[in-house]
């Protein structure tokens, strides 16, 4: 029984084999919607917006605003930070953004931000759906809806993938749309090599579609048909050279965006979107610094400085920063009293966020807090705007509805209204 | 080696189980004496004041009950009911009645349609003991024509070593259980991990487990449930935010900040609750490394740093002298009361009922004043939280635990549920409530009364329920695997059973060189102490791996899959690393309560495809090799791969499909085939 699984005959010929194969079968083979009340509305539509691509970096754990973005002179507040001038006469940042102070006439930064978010689950469910959490429903997040409304774009390669977590779905929307999970952007897509050669490969898959489709048959549930879909999508992706869009080892340059999961995420972003890919989401976590704030800082705003620094730059050389959006977004704020760990709690009622390239006019900071960084002044953006205004540039109607399975209508970024001033 | 003759002596083998398994019996476990000592040994009765126990030999003794630690008096005290389950039976009944007669009165003709055997057997045993059955298990049940088998193979689970591994996974999850804790993950909680292992093997009831929890002093070295309070330290109120939804099912995370916008708590319920903790100081022995440690150590603090720099530690030394100050930090991380301290209201408090900066007295959210009368707050929290007084900590472990059984609970959320969210059966929660009282909060016991409700041994509902309707429980919910499950399955099928005996972290080293009595040891005590903590400081955490009947032997030579050893989802490392199988599968990251996923992806199935998990089943140690070696006939070989990964009969087309294989491919079909059963996305699910 040495044979079983069996391991040997892997081989690129069957591999190419493969690829003209899918290619024919993905002629006129369009991807069944599984879910009949989610109507296509997208049929037809092309992206008009000037952001075709967006990557939105989601820094989980709450970045702290006064260390970052919107840093004061009191130095009471500030605590280990201060403030540093950039390209940009009068627009200052944190000391730990020596890089993005190169690029400050690209940025369009937020100080306005403001929410009644506390919680770290709250709020990114907010921020990633521009939906309050409910119980009796789940929001898709902004890569899924995007192409809800703006229509499928890749043939093979997803339109929205997520780098930095194992696990995703598509919310109401049908499970096709499901951004795909890198968890490691080093790591690429595992398991991506076919283990055995072609017409066991067919045979087996074959069988196992067939066992599973009985199975779905039995159980009308959304998350039997998902494996499904998944079990599809899988098959094809594994029989494509795409797959390479992935491989972030190929790229020559990469240590400019530094080694952690965070610079690697961005790197594996820039690589998807030279590729196609229409929304990329890098979720990165350490900015919930309630304990030793300048420790914390150290750890983590040098690295997001040198990611954004090296995405920016990348995309420019590209030509791709035009048509492609950067949106840096966060749970909330942390509070301008410095707690008795030395550290920084959550804060909601005032943050800061970024938006950068494609469709954003740059060198710009919209909105203000009073001088402890305490309570939005003027102009207050809350989440759903935010989102609203990142619609806008890629082109989407935000007054375009669609429904749940529920029958229940959604539009994109819930209502928000988008900034004019941050977009061209 | 004639393996045809083993194959009938494992058929020998199960007779002899199977007729043992009439007799009603406990899992060995192990019993502690007073003086310390340890005996490995299965319940057999309880006799006037003594307990009588079978040893692993096979001979039994009877131990006086005085002589054991209260807590194993108390086992031996409650393994006594189990077997005489009248009352277990009536209640199940009970509910059965309720929740029949709504479903007659909305005009649906009863439950679900009975399970069939082989459907029965998987569902148990990926419910009760986490993992799949074994060929050999599904055979055990499936030939048996005992009338009360499906009773007696939920008794036999409910004590199996899987249990409690199971219900660890759940804990794990809703109380978001971590093996590194502190700043940057510097401080290792495997004490506090063995501790939650071992109430659970114990079946410590649960408001004893809860108690221990809110109350715990010291740090976690002497007193391992004090990781508890140390989880959240640095952030006070997000913890109260946690506690408030893990043991009350009310989600008051907003009115920390404002009036709560649709239920009835106000930002200064919030706080008045949270005061419970006011006095409470977290990390309380912090300031030792500037030498502060206050009345108890400072001193000793003082002369331990003078007697290290004279003994070994160069303070030059620069990783000598951090993993002094690191050891120092440690046992200083504690929890403690002080008298001073207060909760104030924030500087921005914006509710009414106090000012910004007020102090802030504890009171409860839902009437009823604690009692302090001599007691810590902590203490009158801990007596409220469990008192009659208090109407949601009963209904909400039973609503959680009905959830893990039908995999819906009867009102939802589960940690935020008010007075007029959606329950369609709202007499069968006061029940379910009243019933985990009846049996003072015997997880155990409970879930015997679901299992054996009608509705739980119905076939799966067809049709996913609507969110915005109630459910009417005509059986349960259709469910993919729980992370841990799918893991502990795979595990099952690449290494066989002996999985369920393997554990995994010892904490107690790190409980020795952690319990520090300042009044009594002296300084040269004390920093041996240091010194066996420093010689093994790269090793904390490290997995240790005790074969049944041993407490404790080293072995860290675990076959392992990428970063992450192949035992339980339960012994390894809490939580298991990122981009790991497990996590790939969804479990949670335990930032945030109850956060596992189940939802599916490329990755994942790509996993399953090609991955390391399905280059183990060929291995000579994987189950689905063995099974296979010990049958012969081509149909009693596509029967029994069906029964290794699907545990059920194939149908007759799957039969034919199967012989098909076998005709046209050989071998090489059989595997094909055993490939496609893991790849069709039933594996992943419980029916």
């Amino acid at each position: 029984m040495k044979d079983l699984f069996n391991l040997a005959g892997k081989n690129e010929l069957g591999r190419r084999a493969f690829i003209e194969r899918a290619a024919q079968l993905s002629l006129g083979v369009g991807v069944a919607g599984m879910l009949p009340a989610v109507a296509s509305a997208a049929a037809g539509k092309t992206d008009t917006g000037k952001a075709k691509s967006m990557i939105y970096i989601y820094l989980s754990g709450g970045m702290t605003h006064l260390d970052t973005f919107d840093p004061k002179d009191n130095s009471t507040v500030m605590g280990p930070s201060e403030a540093i001038s950039t390209n940009v006469d009068g627009l200052r940042l944190g000391n730990h953004f020596t890089g993005l102070a190169k690029h400050a006439d690209k940025l369009a930064i937020i100080n306005s931000m403001t929410s009644t978010n506390g919680a770290h689950e709250v709020a990114q469910y907010m921020n990633r759906t521009g939906y309050a959490k409910r119980a009796t429903i789940v929001h898709p997040t902004l890569g899924p809806f995007a192409e809800e409304l703006l229509g499928k774009r890749g043939k093979i390669l997803p339109d929205s993938v997520v780098v930095g977590q194992s696990t995703s779905n598509a919310g109401y929307l049908d499970p096709s749309r499901s951004p795909l999970p890198i968890a490691d952007p080093a790591g690429g897509v595992p398991n991506s090599i076919i283990q055995t050669d072609e017409s066991r490969f067919e045979r087996r898959m074959e069988m196992a579609q067939g066992l599973g489709k009985k199975f779905a048959d039995k159980y009308k549930y959304a998350s039997a048909q998902s494996y499904v879909e998944y079990y599809k999508q899988a098959n094809k992706l594994l029989k494509s050279d795409d797959l390479e869009a992935f491989d972030i080892s190929q790229e020559a340059n990469g240590e400019k965006y530094g080694s952690g999961r965070l610079g690697q995420g961005c790197l594996l972003a820039k690589r998807l979107v030279e590729n196609g890919v229409r929304v990329i989401e890098v979720v990165a976590g350490g900015f919930d610094m309630h304990i030793g704030l300048d420790n914390a800082l150290q750890g983590r705003i040098p690295a997001l400085d040198k990611a954004l620094t090296a995405l920016i730059e990348d995309l420019e050389a590209a030509g791709l920063l035009d048509s492609t959006l950067i949106a840096v977004n966060t749970d909330f704020g942390r509070t301008p009293t410095i707690n008795m760990n030395a550290g920084r709690d959550h804060y909601p009622a005032a943050y800061s966020t970024m938006l950068a390239g494609g469709g954003i006019v740059g060198g710009q900071v919209y909105g203000s807090t009073d001088k402890m960084g305490k309570k939005v002044k003027n102009d207050p953006v809350e989440p759903a705007d935010f989102i609203a205004t990142i619609g806008y540039a890629m082109g989407i109607d935000l007054d375009e509805t669609i429904y749940s399975p529920t029958r229940r209508p959604f539009t994109f970024a819930n209502k928000g209204k988008p900034v004019m001033k941050l977009v061209s | 080696m004639n393996i045809r003759y083993l194959g009938k002596m494992a058929q020998f083998g199960m007779m002899v189980a199977l007729s043992l398994c009439l007799l009603p019996s406990l899992q060995a476990r192990v019993w502690t004496s007073k003086d310390g000592k340890k005996l490995n040994a299965a319940f057999v009765a309880l006799d006037g004041d003594k307990v009588e126990l079978r040893l692993n030999n096979g001979n039994t003794v009877k131990v006086p009950l005085d002589r054991l630690i209260k807590a194993d008096s108390e086992a031996a005290k409650r393994f006594n009911g189990v077997g005489d389950n009248s009352l277990t039976k009536a209640a199940a009944k009970r509910i059965d009645g309720m929740l029949a007669k709504n479903l007659k009165k909305a005009g649906v003709k009863g439950f679900n349609e009975a399970l069939p055997d082989d459907l029965f057997v998987r569902r148990v045993y990926l419910d009760i003991i986490g993992r799949i059955p074994t060929r050999e298990e599904f055979m055990k049940f499936a030939e048996s024509s005992r009338p009360d088998k499906r009773e007696g193979l939920i008794d036999e689970l409910l004590t199996h070593p899987g249990y409690s591994s199971h219900m660890f996974n759940y804990f794990a999850d809703m109380f978001r259980l971590t093996g590194k804790m502190g700043e940057g993950g510097g401080r290792r909680a495997e004490p506090y991990i063995n501790w939650w292992q071992e109430q659970l093997e114990n079946n410590t009831p649960y408001d004893q487990i809860v108690t221990n929890m809110i109350t715990a002093k010291g740090n976690i070295g002497k007193n391992p449930a004090s990781g508890f309070l140390l989880r959240d330290a640095g952030m006070e109120f997000d913890a109260f935010a946690n506690f408030s939804q893990v043991f009350l099912g009310i989600d008051i995370s907003c009115a920390q900040c404002h009036d709560h916008p649709f239920a009835d708590w106000t930002q200064m319920d919030f706080f008045r609750m949270a005061a419970f903790f006011g006095n409470t100081q977290r990390i309380a022995g912090r300031g030792m490394m500037g030498g502060m440690m206050g009345k108890k150590g400072g001193n000793k603090t003082q002369e331990l740093v003078a007697y290290a720099k004279k003994n070994g530690v160069p303070t030059d030394n620069r990783q000598l002298a951090y993993n002094f100050y690191r050891y120092l930090d440690f046992i200083g991380w504690d929890v403690e009361d002080k008298e001073n301290l207060e909760t104030q209201l924030p500087h921005d408090f914006r509710g009414s009922g106090g000012k910004p900066g007020a102090v802030v007295k504890p009171r409860t959210l839902l009437g009823g004043a604690a009692k302090k009368g001599g007691k810590t707050r902590r203490e009158a929290l801990a007596d409220w939280m469990t008192s009659a007084d208090n109407p949601r900590f009963a209904m909400v472990i039973a609503n959680r635990m009905w959830d893990r059984a039908f995999g819906k609970p009867l009102i939802g959320p589960v940690t935020d549920f008010e007075k007029d969210s959606i329950c369609g059966q709202p007499q069968v929660l006061a029940f379910v409530t009243s019933e985990m009282k009846r049996v003072n909060y015997d997880l155990r016991e409970f879930m015997r009364i679901l299992y054996n409700t009608r509705a739980y041994q119905g076939l799966a509902t067809a049709e996913e329920p609507a969110t915005t309707k109630a459910y009417l429980f005509a059986g349960p919910v259709l469910r993919r695997m729980k992370p841990e499950q799918a893991w502990d399955s795979l595990m099952l099928l690449a290494s066989g059973p002996k999985i369920d005996e393997v554990k995994g972290r010892d904490g107690s080293f790190l409980r020795s060189v952690l319990t520090i009595d300042f009044e009594k040891e002296s300084v040269e005590d004390i920093f041996a102490k240091y010194q066996a903590y420093d010689a093994n400081f790269r090793r904390l955490g490290d997995i240790v791996v005790s074969e049944p009947g041993e407490l404790q032997g080293s072995a860290p030579s675990v076959p392992k899959m990428g970063r992450v050893e192949m035992i339980r989802a339960s012994q390894m490392v809490q939580p298991a690393p990122a981009a790991s199988l497990l996590d790939t599968f969804g479990q949670s990251d335990r930032l945030v309560t109850d956060e596992h996923s189940l939802d599916g992806s490329v990755p994942q199935v790509l996993a399953l495809m090609n991955g390391g998990v399905t280059e183990r089943l060929t291995g000579s140690s994987s189950k689905v090799v063995q099974d296979l070696e010990v049958l012969d006939a081509p149909d009693d070989k596509v029967r029994g791969i069906f029964f290794t990964m699907l545990s059920r009969y194939p149908s007759d087309d799957e039969l034919k499909l199967g012989m098909k294989m076998m005709e046209d491919f050989g071998d090489e079909g059989v595997s094909d085939l055993a490939w496609a059963l893991m790849n069709s996305p039933e594996f992943l699910f419980v029916q």
